[in-house]
């Protein structure tokens, strides 16, 4: 089996940006535009790992990147489901269009 | 402080400091009065400004004898630092102990120009005042208001279209007002010290200073009756049209400045001492010449600036007499005469020509023209016109003895008409006088002996200065052949100037009254009045008399002011002036036939009969109209200025909140900035939907654009 280069990564990566940012961009639900935020993150962590894996002055710093990018992912998505919850008390819906009570 | 054995020439600083002091006194004591609530007018400063002038004059006598004594037997140098000193006024740049960067000193410097200038015009200044005190007797007491006029109109232009001067002093207006006694020789004292201030100037800037303080004091004084709208008007023209002049003026100053880093005056002239000046390019040298030179058309009223002049007899009579005749008018040909130097070839050319144009339009205008103060306003023109041409060929004792010589006998003719005026209750026109010789004897023959000088009969002043001047462009024309023109023109209107003279003095004085009403209430002027005139009558004959007094060129003035003839750089000069010297008798003969013809034809048409109903008609056609200046300046700047205030007039107008109670405001500019705003906010307002999708599509959406853009650079 030969040895993959760069570019299939690359193609792969901007894939799920592209799923990312259709799914950010079209869903109402709340739930589903984290999944999309999701995506656009994993999507970079691929960047991150392939250019670690292929680029030679890097050693170990892709993939402590993508580490940091998972971290701060599951964090995100802890803080974002915390306020979803508190939207759903308060309003019983999570359509974020929905969500108009600072408007001006 | 005046330490007059070593500097002599501080005199002149004292001299020209005294009219400042009633001039402080009387602005104080009013301003005292005021707060205290009383607000009878006052005749004392008056009293205090005519005799600071008298002193200031007496000064001047002694210092310009003194001076004259010295040039004599003193060497060069010693003189030029006994008569003049500077200092630094303002330093720019530097520390206390460094070299400055520029530096604007201030200082005097008396020389033969400005030495006899100082005593022509303290000593005139002086008896102008006196006729004041005569003349402005009614501003002692409250004086009732004209008639209102209509509304707001346009331009100072039309005013001698209206029907006979509305003066202050008729009857039928509504209330009074108090009278301006003190403040009219408030006017007149600064006006006396801005201009010995400028004559005693030895550096551009502050003869600029004093510039536009003769020109504000010309201002108010032009304006003193500022009820009347025509004065108004008058006075504003005259300042605005000023203005175009002081700018070319400031343009002078400026490359003289960036030149030679200096504005003093003899230093200027140092450096075009030879042929080939110094540090300089020819088209910066004519620039230089243009731009201090229309300064002096705006200020001596040559065309295309000579339209404010005849305004400006809107002022006082005694106003007309002194700045409008002798003195401030004539300040633009003693600059020229003190710059001389400085003037390429080419620019006395031009100096030439324009004092051509202005002398030949302005007198062909007095011919027709019925206010008796216009006739001699167009006469000054063209007379001051007469000086530049002179300058101009090279003539430059003969321009600078015609500016010293037309002072005396203008002011003599003003002031009598000031008292013809004054006699008749403020009636101007001359076709309504006639016969007045026999009511107001001292005046009418004192106005003859004017106008025999002016028109330059044989051992009167103006006949020494005219002389010349027609010599120096004979001359000029001889060597010159091209420009012979600069010599008929003269010798052609001194023909017209003998003749509009003569045609004046017969109707107001020869035959019989026409106006039988006016004749009957005509009176003599006071003592006050008449002997100041005649004072100026004795001048104006013998002012420029020499030994052999039938020789024009022996005239003493003439030689004073010969020696100190500067160096100048017209085209072939000095044959010129050999030419001049050679042909002199020839032109003088001319210029006699010129001007016998001229009174002749005047005895013929106006003196020897009584004028026709016809001659008597409104005038009409292209010289009733001025050659039509003032229409082209209206069409042409005045309408288009009027216009656009009107268009920012009606931009302010356009207020919402208050269009409704028609309310003028000045807010529409104002309002239109926070309407945009307003309105910008409501527009971009849209843009911010609130909904993330549409966030997310615009992010996405310009970031491949601006991938897109990269990838197409860098390509």
């Amino acid at each position: 089996m030969s040895e993959l280069s760069l570019p299939p990564f690359l193609i792969l990566s901007a894939f799920l940006l592209a799923c990312g940012v259709f799914c950010l961009a079209t869903k109402r639900n709340a739930i589903g535009l984290l999944m999309g935020v999701e995506l656009i993150l994993n999507a970079a962590n691929v960047n991150l790992v392939a250019a670690a894996r292929f680029v030679p002055s890097l050693k170990l710093e892709g993939q402590v990147f993508a580490l940091l990018v998972v971290v701060l992912a599951a964090a995100e998505a802890a803080v974002a489901l915390a306020i979803f919850l508190n939207f759903y008390n308060n309003h019983a819906t999570i359509d974020v269009d929905e969500a108009t009570d600072l408007r001006g | 402080m005046f330490d007059l054995s070593a500097h002599p020439g501080r005199i002149y600083v004292l001299a020209t400091l005294l009219p400042l002091v009633p001039a402080a006194v009387i602005l104080l004591v009013g301003m005292v009065r005021h707060l205290a609530g009383r607000h009878a007018p006052t005749t004392a400063g008056a009293y205090l400004s005519v005799a600071c002038l008298l002193a200031s004059a007496g000064m001047a006598g002694w210092g310009a004898v003194t001076y004259f004594g010295e040039v004599e037997r003193l060497p060069a140098a010693e003189v030029e630092a006994r008569w003049g000193e500077r200092f630094d006024w303002i330093r720019i740049g530097g520390s206390v102990t460094d070299q400055p960067a520029a530096v604007l000193p201030v200082g005097y410097r008396i020389d033969r120009l400005s030495a006899l200038m100082f005593s022509m015009v303290t000593g005139i200044g002086s008896l102008i005042f006196l006729f004041a005190l005569g003349y402005m007797a009614d501003e002692k007491k409250s004086v009732p208001l004209p008639p209102q006029g209509e509304g707001l109109g346009v331009g100072g232009s039309h005013s001698d279209h209206s029907p006979p001067h509305p003066h202050p002093l008729s009857p039928g207006g509504e209330g009074s007002r108090r009278g301006r006694f003190d403040r009219f020789f408030l006017y007149l004292s600064l006006f006396a010290f801005s201009m010995l201030n400028l004559l005693v100037a030895d550096n551009l800037f502050q003869v600029f200073v004093s510039w536009e303080l003769v020109g504000v004091c010309s201002f108010f004084l032009i304006g003193f009756y500022y009820e009347r709208r025509s004065a108004g008007t008058a006075a504003n023209k005259a300042f605005i049209v000023n203005r175009v002049g002081d700018a070319g003026f400031l343009v002078g100053m400026a490359v003289a400045f960036a030149a030679f880093g200096t504005l003093n005056i003899a230093d200027l002239n140092a450096k075009f001492d030879t042929n080939h000046p110094q540090d300089i390019s020819h088209t910066l040298w004519i620039v230089l010449g243009l731009g201090i030179f229309l300064g002096a058309v705006g200020k001596s009223a040559q065309v295309p600036l000579q339209t404010w002049l005849p305004d400006a007899m809107e002022g006082p009579t005694p106003v007309s007499a002194l700045i409008h005749a002798a003195t401030m008018v004539a300040a633009g040909v003693y600059l020229v005469g003190r710059c001389y130097p400085m003037f390429a070839p080419e620019v006395l050319l031009v100096i030439a020509y324009i004092g051509l144009v202005t002398l030949f339009i302005s007198a062909t205008t007095a011919l027709v023209m019925t206010d008796i103060k216009r006739v001699l306003a167009y006469s000054t023109c063209s007379q001051l016109g007469y000086m530049m041409l002179a300058l101009g060929v090279g003539g430059w004792t003969a321009g600078l003895l015609h500016l010293l010589t037309h002072a005396f006998f203008k002011a003599l003719l003003f002031l009598c008409a000031g008292s013809v005026i004054h006699g008749l209750h403020h009636e101007q026109d001359l076709r309504r006088m006639g016969g007045l010789r026999r009511k107001m004897p001292i005046t009418a023959y004192t106005m003859l002996v004017g106008v025999l000088a002016i028109s330059g009969a044989p051992l009167l002043s103006g006949w020494y200065s005219k002389d010349q001047i027609l010599s120096s462009a004979l001359g000029f024309g001889m060597a010159n052949t091209e420009h012979f023109l600069l010599f008929v023109g003269p010798l052609l209107t001194a023909a017209l100037t003998a003749f509009y003279m003569f045609r004046l003095w017969f109707l107001a004085f020869g035959g019989e009254p026409r106006d039988r009403k006016l004749y009957d209430h005509a009176h003599e002027s006071p003592a006050v009045m008449t002997i100041p005139l005649m004072i100026l009558a004795v001048f104006s004959v013998g002012v420029a008399w020499g030994w052999p007094i039938w020789d024009a060129e022996a005239s003493a003035l003439g030689k004073l002011l010969h020696a100190g003839q500067p160096h100048g750089h017209g085209l072939k000069l000095d044959q010129a002036h050999k030419l001049a010297e050679a042909n002199h008798l020839l032109a003088g003969g001319l210029a006699l036939a010129a001007a016998a013809v001229g009174i002749g034809y005047a005895w013929v048409r106006y003196g020897k009969q009584a004028p026709t109903p016809a001659q008597l008609a409104e005038p009409t056609g292209l010289l009733a109209n001025r050659w039509y200046f003032d229409d082209v300046y209206d069409a042409a700047f005045v309408n288009r200025t009027v216009d656009a205030a009107h268009l920012s007039a009606n931009v302010d107008r356009a207020n919402p909140d208050r269009k409704a109670e028609g309310v003028p405001s000045l807010d529409g500019l104002m309002n239109s900035a926070a309407t945009l705003a307003a309105r910008g906010g409501d527009a971009l307002r849209a843009v911010q939907t609130g909904r993330i999708r549409v966030y997310v599509l615009a992010l996405a959406l310009t970031t491949i654009g601006l991938l897109g853009m990269l990838f197409a650079f860098i390509r």
